[in-house]
């Protein structure tokens, strides 16, 4: 368990990980990824599909160059998908501080962001439709629609 | 239990009907590797992993696959919209109109149906991790497999994004598989089976 706390003296660049030095035979290994590791900003995040440079290993150099436009639906998503991404992270990190402090500001700048919304255009799930008083949760489009998605 | 949340994990937004895609990326959806497979496979390992904080990681990562296959039938369902008679008689897509019409059916591109045989849950904690390795890499070419052979950006920006998700997928199980070693026996990680015998 230890050497993973353990950085090596010179230090792993972003994209390497820590393998232990000894290790028993017949067992496959994939490097841990370390502490502390750089991330992107969630929009960023979002569209290149991990919050990781040191992850972030494109096919053929095609990569999302773009960040979505600044539509309340894809400021959701980013966040979101930051939270999930950290998500990640903590199940297999769970005691490193900084990744914690992270998602913690992301799940509240969600619960805003969620909050604001639900207020303009619907409530996000069955539960939240009681918040209008009236039942929208069945009004259009769904998520896997074109209009849901295409900007403006 | 699951709640639906009213949204997509990232948007899809196709402008252009093609139903050749269509029959490709259909793959994903339904085809050995694809988004169903992926999601059935980690949240059925789930109850014979002994330890919480690795149940915990197959329940994300199989709840995070529920949405890419909500994703993959988005593409599918928007790359058909709109279709013509002429669109379907000019394409690939004919064998699976027959059968499906402009709907979403879990099959591969082959046009074998979706088969609990493309994926496995073995009940042994090191055999299902290393089973997960396997199926994010086989994830990961189909989706290299699926950029080759499209050249519209719409569909493009959304397979690179499901692409990377199986690489990040397959660091964490690599890990998940380096935190059950440590419970394990170091001198013989194979002296038992830690679902049946701890």
């Amino acid at each position: 368990m230890d050497y993973r706390n353990h950085q090596p003296e010179t230090g792993c660049a972003d994209n390497m990980g820590v393998l232990p030095c000894c290790a028993p035979l017949a067992n496959p290994y994939v490097p841990f990824q370390q502490e502390n590791a750089a991330t992107y900003q969630a929009p960023m995040g979002l569209v290149r599909g991990t919050l990781y440079p040191g992850l972030d290993l494109p096919f053929m150099g095609m990569v999302n160059q773009n960040e979505q436009s600044h539509t309340p639906m894809h400021q959701l998503q980013a966040l979101n998908f930051a939270i999930s991404e950290l998500g990640l992270y903590l199940d297999t990190h769970p005691t490193d501080q900084e990744a914690i402090d992270l998602f913690n500001q992301y799940v509240e700048q969600y619960s805003h962001a969620m909050q604001q919304y639900e207020q303009n255009y619907g409530p996000l799930n069955q539960m939240s439709s009681a918040l209008s008083g009236t039942y929208e949760w069945t009004k259009g489009p769904w998520p896997w629609d074109y209009d849901a998605n295409k900007e403006g | 239990m699951f709640v639906y949340n009213k949204k997509l994990q990232f948007p899809v937004k196709i402008t252009h009907t093609d139903p050749r895609l269509a029959s490709i990326i259909i793959s994903q959806y339904g085809g050995p590797d694809g988004e169903l497979g992926a999601s059935l496979r980690y949240l059925s390992q789930r109850y014979s992993m002994p330890y919480p904080d690795l149940q915990g990681l197959l329940t994300d990562i199989g709840t995070e696959e529920l949405g890419h296959l909500e994703m993959v039938g988005a593409i599918v369902h928007q790359l058909t919209r709109k279709l013509t008679d002429s669109q379907i008689e000019n394409s690939n897509f004919a064998p699976y109109f027959v059968d499906h019409s402009a709907s979403v059916y879990p099959t591969a591109a082959s046009g074998f149906p979706w088969s609990a045989a493309s994926m496995a849950v073995k009940g042994d904690p090191i055999t299902d991790l290393t089973e997960d390795l396997a199926a994010e890499q086989k994830a990961r070419t189909t989706y290299d497999n699926i950029l080759r052979l499209s050249d519209d950006p719409d569909v493009n920006e959304v397979i690179k994004f499901l692409r990377q998700r199986e690489v990040v997928h397959f660091q964490r199980f690599g890990e998940a598989l380096q935190l059950l070693r440590e419970r394990l026996n170091e001198k013989n990680v194979y002296a038992m089976n830690p679902a049946l015998d701890m």
